[in-house]
Formats: C-alpha cells, structure tokens, sequence
C-alpha cells in the first residue's frame, strides 16, 4: 500500500514500465520479446471490445448498431464464420491473414448495403483473421471484433470462435467481452465461465457486459418488447449468480437499433405512406411478416409495393415497422427525429453508456489486466533466474495496485460471501466503482453535480465507512472491506484535490 | 381412441368363449379390451426452452391452458386432455408403490403451480399438472403434453426426456423460426427417430420472422444430411388464436395449423386406432379359430366318418407340435432365452465401455488441473456426460429388446403372422438414482460451499432417471440457470498459495471419487437394465407361452370332439351337421367382422383427413 499523501503512480505507467523491463530482461530470446513488443504497442491502441455469442445471436447486427454503419454482413442463416477485426483507419481496406500464407488484402464490395467478402477461394478455415479498416468516429475509442457463433452446428466455427475468445494456452487477445444472448440458456453461463481471468485479475468479470440481444423478439414484437425485455435483463443483473459472471445486463433490439441509426429517406417515405393508410388495414397486414410483404393492396401508388414492403420487414423487423408507423401516426413526421427515437428505444444507447463508463472509462485498467496476462505467460513460459524480481513485480502491482483490489473485492461482494446490509453492499459496490470509474458515478450523483457536491458526499462516504471499519461490532471481514471502500473514497477525494480532508 | 368397433367385437367374441366354455381365449380377450379401454395418445412436445412450446399447446387447443411469459419458463409438465368440463389437478408421485396425490386446483391458478414464476425449479415436487379441456380435437383421445424446456438437450434432464420418449406416441420438436436447428436439437432428434413411431419437427413463430422459408430449408437440409426423415410444420401460434378468435379462414390456412392437427389426427391418432384395429382384429381372428377348429374337425368326421383315423392322427401330431412349443425344448424359447442372454452382457458391456472412456478422460482433466479450483465446472460436465452415457445405452437396449421380439416370434410362428406383444419400456424403466459425485474433502472449507450445498438440493445431484407413468418426468427440474449457478460460486473460490502443496493428494482424491461414482454407476444403471430386460423376458415368455397353451388346449378339444362324432347315430349325426355349421357360420361372421374392422384401418384415416378442424 502506498504512503498517505503520495498518490500511486498511475497503474498504467507502471506497467509500461514492467512491459519494457521483460523486454529487456528477455532480449536474447527473440519470441518473447516480440510477444512483449506486440503488447506494447496494444496498450496505446484502441480498447479490443469482443463480440461473442450463440450462433444467431444478432453480434453482427449489433456491430453494425455500434458503428452506424452496415459494415459487417448479416443473414438469416449462419454468417459470419471467420474472426473479423473492425479498426478505425483514414482509408477503408480489408485485409486478409490467412493461417499459413502472408496477408493479402481483398477487394471490397457492397451487397445491398452491406459490405461482402469473398475470400478469393481461400477455405475459412485456413483464414486467421480478417481485418476491415474503415473510417469511422465510432471505432476511434474501440476497436470491434466481431466472432462466429458459438453452439454453432458446424463444430469447426464454434472452435474458431472459443480458440479467439478463451484460448487454451495464451490470454485472449480481447481486453474485453460484449456477450450477447437471446435467453440466458446453460451453455451461456459456460461460455461466460470460460472468460474468468485464472490469473492476474483472480475471478473477476470486470471485462464482460451481457447483452440480451434480439430483445424485439422476446416479447413477440408486441409493443410493449422492450420494456418487457428490460425487466427481464434487470432480473439477470439482480441475480447473484449473472452478477458473478458479467458486469452488468443491458436489453438491446439490436436490428431496430441498426436501422435506427442507418435509416434511409425513402424507407421513411414508405412508412410514411403506409402509416397513412386506414388503422384497420395496416394492423390486418401488421399481424404477420408473410401478409406485411404480400398483401396486395391493388393499384394504389401512394402505398409502398410489395417488394419494398419486404425490404422494409427485413431492415426494420415486425416490430421495427409496428414501431415507426406508430410513432409517425403520432405526430412525428421527421426522419431524423424517427431514428432517433428507434434508437433510443432500441436500448442501444443505454449499452453505450454502459461500454462508455464499465469499458472505456476503465481502459488503462483492462488494457493493464491484459499485459500482466501477457507478461505471467512469458515468465512462466520462459523461466529464468534473472527474472525473479520481474516475478515480484508482477506480484507487487497486482497486491499494491488498489484499482486491482478493487476488482477483487467487488466480485467478492457480488459472490454475497461478505455478511453486509443489502443497501451497505449497494453503496460499497458503487464506490468501488461497480457503476463507473468517474468520481460521480462512484458517489452516486448526477453526472453534473458540481465539485462542492461530489466533495461532500466523498468527505460523508469516508467518514460513515470509517467508522464501520473501526466499529468493534464488525468482523474481520467487514473491516477489511470498510477500509478498502475508505480507500477508494480517499482516492476520489485526492482525484478531486484541495487535500485530503 | 378406443374405437367403438373394435370394442363392441371384442364384447361379442368374449360371449362366444363363455358359450363355447374356452375361458382360457376370454381371459386374452379382456386384456385386449383393457388396452382398448386406456384411449389415450400421448403426444410430448419438447425443445429448448422459450422456443414457443406452451403456447404451441394453448393454440392447438385455442385455450390459454399453459402459462405464457416472455421470460419465466415452464417448470412442470402439463397434460392437457379431454373432459367433459375445464378441470386442472396437479399430481404428485413420491415412488412407485404408493399411489399418486392427487390435488383439485381452480383453474385460474395452474401458473402458480407449473411455471418457474410460482414453483421455482419445481420447489413443489409436482410430477405434472393435468388439465382436462371439454375440446373437439381432443376428444379423440389427443393428450398433448407440454414439457419444460431444456437448457440444451444434453443435459441431465434432457436424458430423462429421452427416457420418457418410448411411452409417447408422438413427439414434436419445437423449434422457432430465429435460427437454424443446433447439434442438441439435431442429436435429439436422432435418438426420438429411434424411440418414438411419429416424430415432427415444429418451426413457431413464423408470423415474427421474415426469413422463416429460408430456416425451414436450412433446416431441411440438416436434417436430410443427418438421416432424419420426419415432416417439418411451420407454424405461428398467434395466427391461430387470432383466427380463432375472428373466425377468419385465410388466416387459420396462414397459420400453418391445419397441417398439424391434420398430422395429430390423420397419423398419430388414426395411427393409434389403426395399431387398436390392426391388433383387436388378429385377436378376434385367433380366437375365432380356435373356437372352430374343435368344431370343424368334428363336422368333418361326421361328414366322412372313414377319414377319422387320419384326422385324429393329423390332430394329435398338431397338438404334440403345440406341446413341444409350450414346452421349453422349443426354437423361440432357445432364442428368447440365448437372446436375453446376449443382450444383457452387450448392453452391460455398452454401458461399461461408454462409462469406462469417460472416467479415463475425466482423470485426463483431473490430471491437468487442481481438483478443487475447476471441480464444478468439472462435476457439472462429469454429470452430464455420464447421464447422456446411460440414455444413449438406454435407447440402445430398447432398440434391441424390440428387435428380440420380433425375432422370437418369428421364430414361434415359423412364418405364420403372430400377434407381438405390445412392449412396453415405462412401466418402470430405469428409476435408479445415484447419489452426486462426492467432492473429496480438502483442509479448507471456502464460504461459497455453504451455499453450494445449499444449490445442490436444487439441482437434484448427479443422474436421475425416473420414468412415472410413461409421463415425462417433473422430478425437481431445477432450471439451468440454478444448475450453472453452482459452478460460478466455486469458481470465484480464490486459493491460497499454501495448499498447493496438497494438489497431488486433491488429484488423487478426485480420481478416487470419480472412480467410486462410475462404479456406482455401472451398478445402478446395469441393475435397472438388467431388471428392464428381465421384465421384457417375461413379457415375451408369458405372452408366447399362453398362446401356445391356447393353441394346445384347442386341439385336444378338437381332437376329443371327432373321436366322440364317431358314437353318434345317423340321424343324430344329420343334425348334428347342421348345428356345426351353423355354429361354424356364426363363428365366420365373427372373422368376417374382424377382417372388415382391418379392412377400415387406412380407408378410415383418409376419409377424416377430409373434416380436420
């Protein structure tokens, strides 16, 4: 533990440091040291967010939800079937790493929107990775990687998918997990299990959030699907043993979400046309897919044609297009305020936010995690005498660093192995930042509250945890607990400045 | 169905064996009356869960029998079924010998019993719930039955679904239309191919997903890749209802409905009676000619009483064939008993092999990694594979118990068409229970085991077959989320340094318990087919056996009624000839209604295809 007074020096700066001194103590092997080279260089580039899931689960859809754009293809079948890295570039490009021959970059091509890929006769299963670069404001902070299915029917994809996301003889090279599922069914909760970190973080799932994905679906495209689909993810996050496996659970109408954000003008025009049309005879076509698309609505020209009523049932979904009409009956006739609404609804912003404050606000700390990951492989790989102060050091911060004891405590809280109130649990939780990193979050205050605010509820929480960690009715357990809350209270106040108390 | 037709033969050949004084021929004639008492046809419909299965059942009934919910799951089976009024009772079987509880509840209150809102993981210990539906389409004899869902099929429970198939007689795998079908779904269907006479994949929800027709060939596709023959429906429940409700032809022709009450009816129910017909008919025939033949051996001595020595030695060499096939020298005892006898040591071998590989890859795992970190992970996987071990030996021995039968009474009749017994596997099945794999004990005792054990209980621990009355089984299906909780409270278990010291003993530990749990195993599992096949044994024995007296007991009938013609006078002799035959013509009326009933097996199906809802 640090010093009273002297902040810790910033984890990440600390592990760029430990990062170059194995390459220094390894320079004579020269595997190792491009291994830590290469970690090197990861720890400045964007955070790797994973997409992960069941077959069908909707991660590409969801990709293209987060980018804005319809980037990686989907299909009604299973699509995608080789690990696709997305990655912010000046220039659009798509490269190619097959397993056993150098890279060689691919034509791109569009196929009703969507980009395709054709592997130049390459099998998939020979193909590493594919990388798209692509410009875009959204793959700046975070890089996407979107994976094939897991369950899938063809085993081989599954394996491509497990052998990226919980490799069996090296860390994942994700720093973190978006896990998408449309119910919460076994094989899930084995999959979630497998991203337990064995190592460094010591059974943390810091890095995951659960996406319960296709949530239009799971109320049967009522109206009412998603907020239906949002009591059912706040049931997961309030059950301890999803506590134990992810972050957190956020409901996502991942296609409404993707045509929210892509929408086109002349999709707005024909749901404007058939948001015109009498209630009756739009609800009568609204019952299924089949009679959206075919019913024949005569000669009329103001009412979309079939063929574009059936482009608009697979961009929009049956709740999408139920959605939107709806929403343009009452009154809004603005595209732009349409999709803004679509994705607003979609829940996808809530997901962003939770990526925003669980994954990017804690970037030094996910990208730190996966050094210390690579670095325990080298030196347990390679063991050397003169290696064992680096041993040490990998020890000290993972013992020292308080934004690790953080973790370790947090998930112990979620395991409900510690005897605290409920409400004493919550606010612990949140000031170890379970909710967020910022000082705002941590104290639980609005994100504008001002800094005389956040400073008193800081100065409160240290004093009322203070006292339950001296208080001679807690355990050993709880005081240890209170004390590391103190901690974490004391580096919000030191963050805020103007000393300590 | 118990078809009145068959009923009313039976009823006429039982008064013509107490008038011909052959209770011996009545007491078959009752048991097939009491199978043709029991009308049910039992149809499971199974699959993942949330794939749509409940409201699957409440469209085929338009009635909102089985709880419905975008995310609480079925948690105890629910028989629906024919009644005169709306009934629902829940029904409680605790073992096999006492008889099951059973409860009367409002309807308004089934969800709290039979969904996981209400009855957590079956805290309730139901076996099923059984709703009683005054409905048309049921009153055939329909039975649906809606499981709960399983959380991939290969796992424990999905093994007592599997137990549970060869008591229905048709099974509907529901699956809906957001994705292609899954290995376990594919796997499932494999092993319901081999238990169950009509098996049909069901795709719901099609009124949600434009690209249904796609998922459909998909899924077409796999199932011609994997050898499964079977018919696909796609359906949307909700079409359905609304068509109930508005009474609106093109959309009940839009959802898919009629194609699969047709299926219901035409096949699996008309199948059902046609397997009634088909058996009350060679039941009928038999008996009608074992009541002739006394009399038409009599009737030809009296019409050429010269021929008497040939034919009482015809009959006598017949009845002493009879007597040797009672005896136990006969082939078909020499095959059934050889027959049992093989089957038994392959299948205990089957088992043996299939449990032996597992056990040394568990020790594989063990050897690779500290017992006491990854033993949830380790026992869960240990569970499941030992349970989808002991189905897929069970299906085997079904498999062959069937194929036994058949060659013994091939080898009972010599080519002569013989009535197989009906087999029957859920009588008691494989009801053996094995206690949870024992976790060795380690010097340190982390907080999370308390509330493991704790999990336990929910989970039931370790293999469960148990087959009640050819239902599936409801026995405390935990749902899989409690099952995967367990694993994630050890798994975050964080270990000290120092107790690495102890890791060799933990792995030999481990083994140890993985080695006492197969051999426990092996013995439950080999003792319940072992006793299954014994059973069978009996069942072919005793059934081959009384017709074999049958037959027996009818020729020295016949065989004293021509020497006793020989005594009588001419004029006696007159009349006599003209009472046989009148008797032999009331007899062959009987025949006669026996093949016509045989005769409307196929013709009857097709003209009820024709007035389906």
């Amino acid at each position: 533990m640090n010093q009273p007074g002297h902040p810790a020096p910033p984890l990440g700066s600390v592990v760029r440091l430990l990062l170059r001194r194995t390459i220094e103590t390894y320079h004579d092997s020269p595997q190792a040291v491009a291994w830590m080279q290469h970690n090197l260089d990861r720890f400045d580039e964007p955070l790797r967010v994973a997409i992960a899931g069941k077959v069908k689960a909707g991660k590409s859809t969801l990709l293209n939800a987060l980018v804005g754009e319809e980037i990686a293809p989907t299909d009604a079948g299973e699509c995608t079937r080789v690990v696709t890295w997305y990655t912010d570039a000046q220039v659009p490009r798509v490269t190619m790493y097959p397993r056993a021959a150098p890279a060689r970059q691919l034509t791109i091509s569009r196929n009703a929107g969507a980009l395709a890929f054709d592997l130049q006769g390459v099998p998939v299963e020979e193909v590493d990775r594919l990388e798209v670069q692509w410009p875009s404001q959204s793959l700046r902070t975070q890089t996407l990687i979107d994976t094939p299915g897991i369950a899938s029917l063809s085993k081989d994809t599954s394996a491509r998918a497990g052998a990226f996301l919980a490799p069996e003889d090296s860390p994942s090279q994700a720093d973190a997990v978006v896990y998408l599922m449309r119910h919460l069914h076994a094989t899930d909760v084995r999959f979630l299990e497998s991203f337990y970190d064995q190592g460094v973080a010591r059974a943390t799932p810091i890095n995951t959030i659960a996406v319960l994905s296709r949530a239009d679906e799971i109320g049967v495209g009522r109206l009412d699907a998603l907020s239906s689909a949002r009591r059912i993810a706040r049931r997961y996050r309030a059950d301890e043993k999803i506590r134990g496996l992810c972050q957190t659970v956020v409901a996502v109408a991942g296609l409404l979400a993707q045509t929210g954000r892509t929408m086109r003008q002349n999709e707005f025009t024909a749901l404007t046309a058939l948001a015109g049309m009498p209630r009756a005879d739009l609800d009568a076509m609204l019952l299924s897919v089949d009679r959206f698309s075919r019913t024949d609505l005569g000669s009329a020209t103001d009412v979309p044609g079939s063929d574009t009523r059936a482009r608009l049932m697979e961009r929009f979904g049956l709740f999408g297009v139920r959605l939107s009409t709806t929403l343009i009956r009452q009154g809004m006739t603005d595209p732009g305020t349409i999709a803004t609404e679509l994705v607003k609804r979609s829940g996808l912003d809530e997901l962003r936010a939770v990526l925003a404050t669980q994954f990017s606000e804690r970037r030094d700390l996910l990208k730190a995690r996966s050094a210390l990951l690579a670095v325990d492989l080298v030196l347990s790989r390679e063991p050397r005498p003169s290696a064992a102060p680096l041993v040490a050091e990998v020890e000290r911060i993972l013992a020292g660093a308080h934004e690790f004891a953080e973790l370790r405590l947090l998930s112990t809280l979620r395991s409900g192995a510690v005897k605290l109130p409920t409400d004493a649990v919550a606010e612990a939780e949140r000031l170890l930042g379970g909710e967020g990193g910022s000082a705002a979050a941590r104290l639980g205050l609005e994100p504008e509250a001002d800094h005389g605010q956040l400073r008193a509820a800081a100065l409160d929480a240290v004093a009322r945890w203070q006292r339950r960690a001296e208080s001679p009715m807690s355990g050993r357990t709880v005081s240890d607990v209170a004390r590391l809350v103190v901690r974490s209270c004391e580096g919000v106040l030191a963050a805020l400045g103007g000393g300590r108390y | 169905m118990a078809v009145p037709a068959a009923v009313e033969l039976v009823d006429l050949a039982l008064k013509a064996t107490s008038a011909y004084q052959r209770p011996d021929l009545g007491s078959r004639l009752q048991h097939t009356r009491r199978r043709l008492a029991d009308p049910d046809v039992r149809v499971l419909v199974v699959g993942e869960f949330k794939q749509g299965k409940s409201q699957l059942v409440n469209a085929l009934v338009n009635a909102p029998v089985c709880p419905v919910d975008d995310d609480i799951a079925t948690a105890v089976p629910t028989v629906v079924k024919h009644a005169e009024t709306t009934s629902v009772t829940l029904v409680r079987e605790s073992s096999p010998d006492t008889p099951p509880e059973r409860t009367e509840v409002p309807v308004a209150r089934l969800a709290e019993y039979v969904s996981e809102a209400g009855n957590p993981g079956n805290r309730a210990m139901l076996t099923y719930a059984e709703v009683g539906l005054p409905r048309k389409l049921l009153a055939g004899g329909l039975v649906l039955v809606d499981t709960p869902g399983v959380g991939g099929l290969g796992s424990a429970h999905g093994a007592a679904t599997m137990s549970a198939l060869p008591s229905a007689d048709a099974v509907l795998l529901v699956s809906d239309a957001a994705q292609e079908y899954t290995g376990p779904e594919l796997e499932f269907l494999d092993a319901a191919m081999k238990l169950c006479p009509n098996v049909a994949c069901v795709i719901t929800k099609t009124d949600l997903y434009p690209h249904w027709r796609r998922i459909m060939e998909l899924d077409r596709g796999h199932l011609r890749h994997a050898g499964i023959d079977t018919e696909i429906f796609p359906v949307s429940s909700m079409l359905r209802l609304h068509a109930a409700k508005t009474q609106d032809p093109d959309l009940m022709d839009e959802s898919g409905f009629r194609e699969l009450v047709n299926f219901l009816l035409c096949k699996v129910v008309a199948q059902s009676d046609d397997l009634d017909r088909r058996s009350t008919s060679q039941d009928v025939l038999a008996v009608a000619e074992q009541l002739a033949s006394g009399m038409k051996a009599e009737l030809a001595i009296q019409e050429n009483p010269e021929r008497l020595d040939v034919l009482v030695g015809e009959l006598t060499r017949a009845k002493a064939r009879a007597d040797e096939l009672r005896e136990r020298s006969s082939r078909w005892q020499v095959t059934l008993n050889d027959g049992t006898a093989d089957l038994q040591s392959d299948i205990d071998y089957d088992l043996r092999d299939r449990l032996r590989s597992i056990g040394r890859e568990a020790e594989q795992l063990i050897d690779d990694a500290d017992p006491d970190k990854v033993w949830e992970q380790f026992s869960e996987w240990f569970h499941q594979q030992v349970s989808s071990a002991a189905s897929a030996n069970f299906v085997w021995a079904a498999e062959r118990a069937r194929w036994l039968a058949e060659r013994v009474a091939e080898h009972f009749a010599e080519g002569a068409d013989i009535a197989l017994p009906e087999l029957r596997f859920d009588e008691r099945g494989i009801a053996g229970t094995v206690d949870a794999l024992e976790r060795p004990r380690t010097e340190k005792l982390g907080a999370g085991e308390k509330a493991l054990s704790g999990m336990r209980g929910g989970y039931m621990g370790g293999l469960m077959f148990l087959m009640p009355l050819s239902l599936i089984p409801g026995v405390g299906l935990a749902a899989p989320i409690v099952a995967g909780g367990a694993a994630l409270l050890l798994g975050r278990k964080q270990l000290k340094d120092d107790m690495k010291r102890s890791l060799q003993r933990r792995q030999s530990d481990a083994k140890t318990a993985v080695r006492k749990h197969i051999d426990e195993v092996t013995f439950q599992v080999g003792k319940d087919s072992r006793d299954m096949l014994r059973r069978t044994q009996r069942q072919l024995r005793d059934h081959f056996g009384t017709l074999a007296e049958e037959v027996s007991t009818s020729l020295a009938g016949s065989v004293a009624a021509a020497q006793s013609a020989v005594k009588t006078t001419t004029s006696e002799r007159e009349r006599r000839i003209r009472d046989l035959k009148a008797e032999l013509a009331r007899i062959g009326g009987l025949s006669d209604r026996a093949r016509a009933l045989l005769a409307t097996t196929t013709a009857h199906a097709a003209v009820r295809s024709g007035k389906s809802l």
